[in-house]
């Protein structure tokens, strides 16, 4: 089996066979040797006698006592002990993503995917799950402040009142505000009316992740701010350049379901290009990958629209290497062969020469998967332009009253601007935030917001839908919404947001229609029309032909929005922190990305610490060698090195890139310098934890060897001969799932649901350093082939597989995990002592040990996020995944009660819900029409480690690689 | 001046020396075991001061009110739930609206501040149990909580230990009623019928499968 035969390996050591596995030596997760005590006679007994006493007094003589806090007034639809689940929506780059929320007695405890909504579709991604912590956030700011002192909404008001009749008097002369990128259309209302009111005052929009140049690409391309629309259910061929489309980042999720449906092995199977500096989950994915400079990502786009633009043929010949000009070449074939059947796409931080080259390459194509509409946010021009003329109207005196509700621009604002410091010379300043941040420290008032879950509001999803925003519980923190902030300047102060959004929809809505609205979180067959759209073909080909001045000299540095993250506003997020970045599987910070050959030239190793100079002062950050990135450069995530005060999590970890960015190049520069400080750092890294020791785990293959050989699999499943005398399961349940690897990117969002269902504890950096941490469900990613700097990537989630002869019950002395009868592998926390058995007999490396108690210094809010139906774990125990039992139960029960069968899609496990690309099954395998058993009778399906006879009930279906035979 | 001890005595003072360690071993691992069985740790019948003297004597007895008027979420939900305040103002809003001792229900519902109870059947925290399917089940209220209607103050009537649970998620045949018995308190077998057989017939009835699977309670 040839595919089974190329290697599989996940660190640079491991290609160069140190894995830095010492078979002999101790494994770092285990505590140092103690050394023995030398102890007298005297203190051994008085040491005995403490010890019994305390086993005495702490053995309970009584049960506790518990009380009991009834309702005083029941309030409607609550019932204690059954959840509720509210429509609601996350609102992240101004796109709205439809969720629907569990809350138990009040308290919201899981946020899924509203399965209705067009931009989720049930599934929900990385920072929508991740959002649930930062509502019960400690840290979170519980006060208005003013120059740092406590005061109230209502002095707040106070104030503002004088100051709104000065402003109005000079006609809103010097008042500006500085937005988050918006869709919403009760924004867009506040803006109008407020610009009645103060007709000489100004709105701008700031996001750390511009769409600054989406928006030229489009005015160059299209001749006005167009938005693209992609249907991937359209498309045979994608061309990705730079676009991370498959990442479960804002806005992704509807366009990686689509491409999954078209991922299995067949005719209609997709095949996925890319071209990229870094390596993304999208280039994780994708059937054939590129790697390149920044820099030559531009030479690529160019040169890619001269093969396939007739206008375009003329262009001056781009110099690409031997290996790109091939990639290239077979690449515009097969677009060209599969003409409107192709799509090329351009990720958003490419300049806007690229996005009009995209447009151009997708309208000579004539690709059916690409649409145009009116864009559905208010400001498309959002980026380091924008802020720079706010921040020179600041300077200029212009600007008396700044009223922020964009996240944090005195940190994401490149370095050249300045823009803390100019806003500090603000007279009047407002800003509204989440957290004590660094904006806030230099704002005069400072208002705590609404989290997305405490929040009245409405938002447009990524196809124009209108979606709503409810919330699921009253501010924990007095938060104030944007809606009320705005208001306030017109003499609203103390409406409520409800009040004003009711208000916005009473026209188009009575009682009874807006409630249907609320309670399916959106209006149905509300998304803005496609519209025709000429693309103009003369006006890039006159910017194309312009030469772009490239320096050569230096590094190029590569800015990338951070996987968990993003722009920063998740970095106190305890779970986001942890969870291992789906590409480097590096956790709690970031760092500086480099090839090894670049490692190599630069003498650096993993973990030592380089200075990146760029315009500023030098940012440190530590080496780390991600086989696959392009040589001659480095990339950076943002979003770290938080200095603000309020955040304690976040403060100082990892590196902040501000300095490395120019308000004219926020995420490309050429010129970077990198001098290694001659000091390591160590690195969380978990890529190599949890091995199984180089067995055939990831199966991949190609699409053409499968179809020669598809018997290629069929020894690697089945049941295996065994002495023991197999279990009937034939009665009943019989629980399994089923994983894709061909569907799975590796998104991570399945792990970080799983973390919030099950109640999993985050153990911090040192703990992961020491291969503690929890998760249930992680994510392997191995490189593939035999190429150090370009290899191949395969990703697969592995949790528990509950074999059926388990080798971890075999091991346990006390009983603590044991079988039921429907398949289970069950562990019962009270019996476990804490042996650790079961672990060190696990091939699958999937049982977690609490090493110590992390779930007790539980601050009171973050208390409300556990999950009632999963028990908390207590210092000593074992743990891993149980295919949400909970979940099983619940809808046993219900169905029970009901006197009827469970119904289908009822049974849902927490990371299939989450799963964006629906890569994971789970149900009946004695149910021969589930799902779950029609995955495992497919012909990719393998048993993982099946040689051992554990015969696992997770079946994995082979990665199947759609190759382009030219390329092969 | 003769022995006191007899040679004898020697070997019954060795006896008597194991004896007594052996008790003490014993006793020290014994002791607890018989301890957390006892009443002293199970609070069988120990009658729990609760706030507002509430008496089930007289509410289920004399007036003959159904357990699900006030513990109302018991057939849907895991929890059968205390009854809100304004709830035993739906009849008390009316008839003794001045008796002093129902001031602090009367306070309690105009301030909006809830009245703390003390629990009276305490499960240990990793145990989840289901009201609403052991009640479509066919299991009565009297099963586990005893004659509630002869309870002036209510205690605990079982154990509610994992054994306790087991005997009838073992076979449940012997505990099973019909279904619109579940809250009557004295409800008995009909005359020439025995338990086994109405239990065994309701149990085919009402698809009854008692697990016994860890996770079947523990999560």
């Amino acid at each position: 089996m040839p595919s089974l035969k190329l290697p599989l390996w996940r660190s640079v050591e491991e290609h160069a066979g140190s894995a830095g596995l010492d078979p002999t030596g101790p494994s770092p997760e285990f505590a140092a040797p103690v050394q023995p005590v030398t102890m007298d006679r005297r203190s051994f007994v008085q040491l005995l006698g403490a010890a019994s006493a305390l086993a005495a007094s702490a053995g309970c003589f009584k049960p506790p006592d518990d009380k009991v806090l009834p309702y005083t007034r029941q309030p409607e639809e609550v019932m204690p002990g059954n959840p509720l689940h509210y429509a609601s929506a996350s609102v992240l780059g101004g796109y709205a993503t439809g969720l629907l929320v569990t809350a138990h007695e009040g308290r919201p405890t899981k946020v899924e995917g509203n399965p209705e909504h067009p931009s989720s579709m049930g599934a929900s991604g990385v920072l929508e799950q991740g959002m649930l912590l930062q509502l019960y956030d400690p840290h979170r700011l519980g006060f208005v402040m003013n120059r740092r002192t406590a005061r109230s909404w209502h002095d707040y008001l106070g104030s503002m009142l004088e100051k709104a009749r000065e402003l109005r008097e000079k006609r809103g002369a010097g008042l500006r505000f500085l937005l988050e990128p918006s869709s919403s259309p009760m924004i867009a209302r506040l803006r109008e009316r407020l610009l009645d009111l103060y007709p000489l005052a100004k709105f701008s929009t700031w996001s750390a992740i511009p769409l600054q140049q989406i928006n030229d690409g489009a005015q160059l391309a299209l001749g006005a701010p167009y938005e693209t629309r992609l249907d991937f259910s359209k498309a045979q061929v994608i061309a990705s350049i730079d676009d991370d489309f498959l990442s479960s980042l804002p806005g992704t999720l509807p366009g990686m379901r689509a491409f999954a449906e078209r991922r299995a092995p067949g005719e209609s199977q997709n095949r996925l290009y890319s071209v990229e500096t870094s390596v993304s989950v999208t280039g994780m994915t994708a059937d054939h990958r590129l790697r390149a400079r920044p820099s030559q990502v531009v030479s690529v786009a160019l040169a890619l629209a001269a093969r396939l633009v007739p206008q375009f043929a003329s262009l001056a010949p781009q110099k690409l290497s031997a290996d790109q000009s091939k990639f290239v070449d077979a690449l515009a074939r097969d677009l060209k062969r599969a003409g409107s059947q192709s799509v090329v796409l351009v990720g958003p931080r490419q300049p806007p020469l690229v996005h009009g080259l995209v447009h151009a390459i997708n309208a000579a194509l004539g690709s059916a998967a690409v649409s145009y509409a009116k864009p559905v946010l208010h400001d498309l021009d959002a980026g380091p332009r924008a802020l720079r003329t706010l921040t020179e109207e600041i300077r200029a005196g212009a600007v008396d009253t700044l009223v922020i509700t964009a996240w944090n621009p005195a940190y994401g604002a490149p370095e050249d601007l300045n823009f803390g410091t100019a806003l500090s010379s603000v007279p009047t300043s407002v800003y509204r935030s989440l957290f004590d941040d660094e904006t806030a420290a230099r704002a005069g008032w400072v208002l705590p917001a609404t989290h997305t879950l405490e929040t009245w509001g409405d938002a447009r999803a990524h196809d124009g839908t209108i979606t709503f925003q409810q919330p699921l519980i009253s501010p924990l923190f007095n938060g104030i919404t944007e809606i009320e902030t705005l208001a306030a300047f017109l003499g609203e102060g103390d409406r409520s947001a409800y009040s004003q959004l009711r208000e916005l929809y009473k026209d188009r809505a009575d009682d009874q229609l807006w409630e249907k609205w609320l309670s399916d979180g959106f209006i149905k067959d509300s998304a803005t029309p496609a519209e025709k759209v000429a693309v103009r073909f003369d006006a890039i080909a006159a910017l194309a032909a312009r030469p772009a001045a490239v320096a050569s000299v230096g590094y190029e540095l590569n800015v990338i929005p951070d996987y968990k993250l993003w722009d920063g506003r998740f970095a106190n997020d305890a779970w986001l922190l942890e969870l291992p970045c789906p590409v480097t599987k590096l956790s709690w910070e970031n760092a500086a990305l480099l090839s090894p050959a670049t490692a190599r030239e630069l003498g650096a190793v993993q973990g030592d610490l380089i200075d990146i100079g760029l315009h500023g002062p030098p940012a440190h950050a530590p080496v780390l060698i991600l086989p696959g990135h392009a040589d001659g450069a480095v990339s950076v995530a943002m979003g770290w090195g938080r200095k603000g005060s309020g955040e304690q999590l976040a403060e100082n970890v990892g590196f902040d890139t501000a300095t490395l960015r120019h308000s004219d190049a926020p995420w490309f520069a050429a010129g970077a310098t990198l001098t290694p400080v001659g000091r390591t750092h160590p690195l969380a890294l978990t890529q190599q934890h949890h091995v199984m020791e180089g067995r055939a785990l990831a199966v991949f293959t190609t699409a053409a060897l499968f179809k020669k050989e598809p018997q290629l699999l069929e020894k690697q499943r089945g049941i295996p001969a065994t002495a023991h005398e197999p279990h009937d399961y034939s009665h009943g349940y019989k629980w399994g799932m089923a994983i894709d690897l061909s569907r799975c990117t590796g998104c991570t969002a399945c792990s970080i649901a799983c973390q919030a269902e099950n109640n999993i504890p985050v153990v911090g950096k040192d703990n992961v350093r020491k291969n503690r941490e929890m998760h249930w469900l992680r994510i392997d990613r191995y490189f593939t082939g035999d190429d150090l700097e370009n290899p191949g990537f395969v990703t697969q989630p592995v949790a528990c597989v509950h074999c059926e002869m388990a080798p971890c019950e075999y091991v346990c002395p006390v009983n603590a995990t044991v079988h039921s009868d429907e398949g289970l592998n069950e562990m019962v926390y009270n019996r476990c002592v804490g042996t650790r058995y079961c672990s060190n007999n696990c091939p699958y490396k999937v049982r977690r040990f609490n090493f110590f108690a992390y779930n007790n210094d539980y601050s009171d809010t973050e208390k409300m996020v556990f999950n009632p139906n999963v028990t908390v774990r207590a210092r000593g125990v074992m743990e891993k995944c149980t295919y949400c039992v909970q979940r099983i139960e619940r809808v046993r029960i219900r169905s029970s009660v009901e006197e009827r069968p469970m119904r289908k899609g009822e049974l849902v496990t927490a990371c299939q819900q989450a799963c964006p690309t629906q890569a994971i099954v789970f149900g009946d395998l004695n149910d021969p029409a589930s799902l779950v058993s029609e995955w495992s009778r497919d012909e990719r399906r393998y048993d993982l480690l099946y040689e051992l006879g554990t015969r696992p009930r997770t079946a994995y279906l082979a990665r199947i690689r759609n190759e382009n035979p030219e390329l092969a | 001046m003769p022995a006191l001890f007899k040679p004898g005595s020697n070997t019954a003072f060795r006896v008597t020396l194991f004896a007594f360690g052996f008790l003490a071993v014993g006793g020290g691992i014994a002791g607890p075991m018989i301890y957390v069985r006892s009443p002293f740790y199970t609070q069988i019948g120990d009658p729990i001061d609760q706030p507002v003297q509430f008496d089930h004597r007289h509410h289920v007895g004399d007036e003959g009110i159904d357990c699900r008027y006030c513990h109302w979420s018991v057939e849907k939900s895991s929890q059968a739930g205390v009854p809100q305040i304004s709830l035993c103002l739906n009849c008390h809003s009316q008839i003794w609206n001045k008796s002093p001792k129902l001031a602090p229900i009367r306070e309690a519902f105009f301030a909006d501040r809830p009245i703390i109870w003390n629990k009276v059947n305490k499960l240990p925290h990793f145990v989840y149990f289901n009201h609403s399917i052991h009640v479509a089940k066919g299991v009565g209220c009297v099963t586990c909580h005893g004659r509630i209607d002869l309870m002036p103050a209510v205690h605990k009537a079982q154990p509610l230990s994992m054994a306790w649970c087991l005997e009838c998620h073992r076979a449940p045949e012997r505990f099973l009623r019909p279904r619109e018995e579940v809250t009557n308190m004295t409800y008995e077998v009909p005359e020439g019928h025995t338990q086994l057989e109405v239990g065994l017939a309701l149990k085919a009835k009402y698809h009854v499968v008692s697990r016994v699977n860890c996770t079947t309670c523990h999560r």
